[in-house]
């Protein structure tokens, strides 16, 4: 019995085993193996040792779509959180037409990031501007997207605007495992308001907090959708992801060994982020 | 789960279905002997005409039978299927620096042999053998047509309140301070697509830059920050003439806001007009060549291959994919294309040019010429968002600085093949 089981669970594991192997590290350590060559992504290449890696770090290109990147992950993953947490505490009290909201709140995340991105264009480039004159708000005169130092705002709101609608569900799903009785016993002990949710709640749903966290910082590293449809890196390359620059250099210019490089360092980096991530957070849970 | 077995006769059958129809269509594939011949070209606006090509071709031709597909992006990937090494038979791309690169990689083959080339202008062929990284023997690529870069102007609102083409550079400056006066924009600019940026640039750029820069750049003969300063100076002050915040609209922005009458010229290159033309059909669009000399008889025109035809190493059947060509090239079919996509033939004969190229017309027939400056940047370096860049800053000295120390960085194995080269074969010169 118990070796059939086994053999059951091994028929299941192989399959799916096999094709991650041929269609993950496969294609990883030969993006590894690029890395150390001037490949163009056709023809000839030559070996070149660890140019490409000693090239990433003297890039100015590279650096700031890293530093793009890091600010943008920062900023959304905070602004995300936040206000889907809010979202969450509003959608979960006792509110009319709750499923309504909850449905209409998790909009956003059924639609394709291009097409969001796509309408959110227009309404950087036309609407707001008409807005910004009509009220006479000098900063909202001109468009959004146009200012170097202002593009990365653009790209963080459609982010947070979708991202939202997920982290949302998670936390509504979180504060429902939250039992009656903790409150009941805050109550007698005279805990409201504030106090209650910095005591209680938080505490109790800190996994979700940290699902989350790892969500969003995992999706905001690897930004590319919105950039590819708000701003494609420009204005002067201030919103150039680290994705969009990979992909753009690789694939259409011709640095495929070099952006494999850049690949890869992005990927170790990803990895160590989210262990240090989940080991920080796990310290930290409740249990009842 | 249990099936009646209405159900399981059904399952079988549909499996059986499957089966027979993949056996069916093996033998139609052994059976019948047509060469299959793939043409993978970049340019999707034109994918009606090549649908019209390939169900004519195929109409007319029983031995051979054709594939033509325009996708979108088509560079990225034919890219992409090269590094599975999947080759179609056929390419239609650019005159620009992915064909130095293909060229450069053995993955062309050398056409040479083919008769058709006899009719095709050898001023086009020049500027293909020019995009060659080193001198390579042989022919690479069919130039099938070309676009031209300079002023598109509203050629109603010109006569209207007479305004002359201008000639010169402070002609142009002149007129566009006249046009302003009148209470209309000159320009309308579509910068936020970075590439847009490149058009004024390399129009301005070929009479104002010697036309083999970046070859002398890379021979260390001399440095942009020289080349380019006046180029760099003189854009920068066709930026005022334009309308506010320039870097908030795109490409299709300014088509659509020049078609409306909303500007009175934009600078970009006869590929634009179907564009033009498709949001206001009745416009009166015309062009003139991009002044941007002090003498009116310094003026060149910017032109470059558009669209050539290049056969593949592993193409297994050249005599095939010749009669693709010929099929391509016939005048009827050259000048479909020509009319549908306003473009200029790069074969000799009596075809009948776009209305929209009349103010170039006499460039184009006297072989005032030339190719665009930015067929020899490498696409990584990103050249479009530096210039962007640069007229968001306007800093000339950073971005001229910039210009010459990050060709170095991305060219460095062209530039170590162009140096072997020259050590090689430099006493011969």
């Amino acid at each position: 019995m118990r070796n059939e089981r086994k053999r059951t669970f091994m028929l299941i594991t192989v399959p799916i085993l096999l094709l991650f192997i041929c269609f993950n590290t496969v294609p990883l350590l030969r993006g590894v193996y690029y890395s150390f060559t001037n490949f163009k992504g056709f023809g000839r290449f030559d070996w070149v040792g660890l140019r490409n890696y000693i090239d990433l770090f003297s890039d100015a290109r590279v650096g700031r779509s890293y530093l793009f990147t890091f600010m943008l992950t920062i900023v959304t993953t905070i602004v995300v959180n936040v206000i889907s947490l809010i979202l969450a505490l509003a959608l979960n009290s006792k509110i009319r037409a709750k499923s309504f909201f909850r449905g209409a709140y998790f909009l956003p995340n059924i639609l394709g990031a291009l097409v969001v991105g796509y309408i959110f264009n227009y309404f950087f480039t036309y609407l707001l501007p008409a807005f910004g004159k009509l009220v006479g708000i000098e900063a909202l005169q001109s468009s959004l997207l146009s200012n170097p130092s202002s593009a990365w705002i653009g790209i963080m709101i459609v982010c947070a605007w979708q991202g939202i609608a997920m982290n949302t569900i998670i936390y509504i799903s979180g504060l429902q495992t939250v039992p009656a009785d903790v409150y009941e016993a805050g109550d007698i002990d005279g805990a409201t308001g504030w106090k209650k949710f910095i005591h209680l709640t938080f505490p109790l749903i800190i996994p979700f907090v940290s699902i989350n966290m790892v969500l969003s910082v995992k999706n905001y590293l690897m930004v590319f959708d919105q950039v590819m449809a708000l701003t494609k890196g420009g204005p002067a390359q201030s919103t150039e992801s680290i994705s969009y620059l990979i992909y753009n250099n690789g694939m259409s210019g011709g640095q495929f060994g070099f952006q494999s490089a850049n690949a890869v360092v992005f990927f170790i980096l990803i990895v160590v982020i989210s262990v240090t991530q989940l080991k920080i957070s796990g310290k930290k849970e409740e249990q009842l | 789960m249990k099936l009646g077995l209405p159900k399981r006769l059904l399952l079988v059958l549909c499996c059986a279905s499957v089966v027979l129809s993949f056996a069916l269509t093996g033998c139609a594939a052994k059976d019948d002997q047509k060469i299959e011949i793939e043409l993978v070209q970049y340019k999707p606006e034109a994918a009606v005409y090549f649908d019209k090509v390939e169900e004519a071709f195929n109409s007319t031709h029983s031995d051979i039978h054709l594939t033509i597909s325009s996708p979108n992006d088509a560079t990225t990937i034919l890219r992409t299927r090269f590094i599975r090494e999947d080759y179609p038979d056929i390419i239609g791309i650019g005159g620009d620096i992915n064909y130095s690169y293909f060229v450069d990689a053995g993955i062309l083959a050398d056409v040479s042999d083919y008769p058709g080339l006899q009719n095709i202008n050898q001023g086009y062929l020049d500027i293909l053998e020019a995009l060659e990284l080193i001198p390579t023997d042989g022919i690479y690529g069919v130039p099938y047509v070309a676009n031209a870069a300079g002023i598109l102007y509203n050629k109603d609102m010109f006569e209207e309140h007479n305004w002359k083409i201008p000639e010169t550079w402070d002609e142009l400056l002149a007129l566009c301070d006249e046009i302003r006066a009148e209470g209309i924009l000159p320009f309308y600019f579509g910068f936020k697509d970075t590439w847009t940026c490149l058009a004024p640039w390399n129009a301005m750029a070929v009479e104002l830059a010697p036309a083999d820069t970046a070859k002398m750049v890379n021979r260390g003969e001399t440095t942009f920050s020289v080349e380019y300063r006046e180029l760099s100076e003189k854009y920068i002050q066709l930026l005022p003439y334009g309308q506010d915040d320039p870097f908030a609209y795109g490409y299709n922005d300014a088509c659509t806001a020049f078609a409306r009458g909303e500007s009175a010229m934009y600078t970009i290159g006869s590929y634009a007009a179907p564009q033009i033309l498709s949001v206001n059909p009745d416009m009166n669009l015309d062009s003139f060549v991009m002044p941007a000399c002090e003498n009116a008889s310094d003026n060149v025109l910017n032109s470059g291959v558009d669209l050539l035809f290049a056969v593949t190493d592993s193409c297994e059947n050249k005599e095939a994919a010749y009669e693709v060509l010929d099929f391509l090239l016939d005048d009827e079919n050259l000048q479909q294309y020509i009319d549908a996509q306003t473009a200029i033939p790069c074969k000799n004969g009596d075809f009948k040019l776009p209305s929209i190229l009349d103010g170039m017309s006499y460039y184009i027939t006297e072989g005032l010429m030339l190719d665009y400056q930015d067929h020899y940047y490498p696409s990584e370096m990103a050249v479009d968002a530096q210039l962007q860049t640069y007229l968001i800053e306007k800093d000339i000295d950073a971005f001229l600085t910039k210009f010459d120390t990050d060709w170095l960085r991305y060219n460095r194995d062209i530039i170590r093949t162009v140096q072997a080269y020259e050590a090689a074969h430099g006493d011969k010169e």
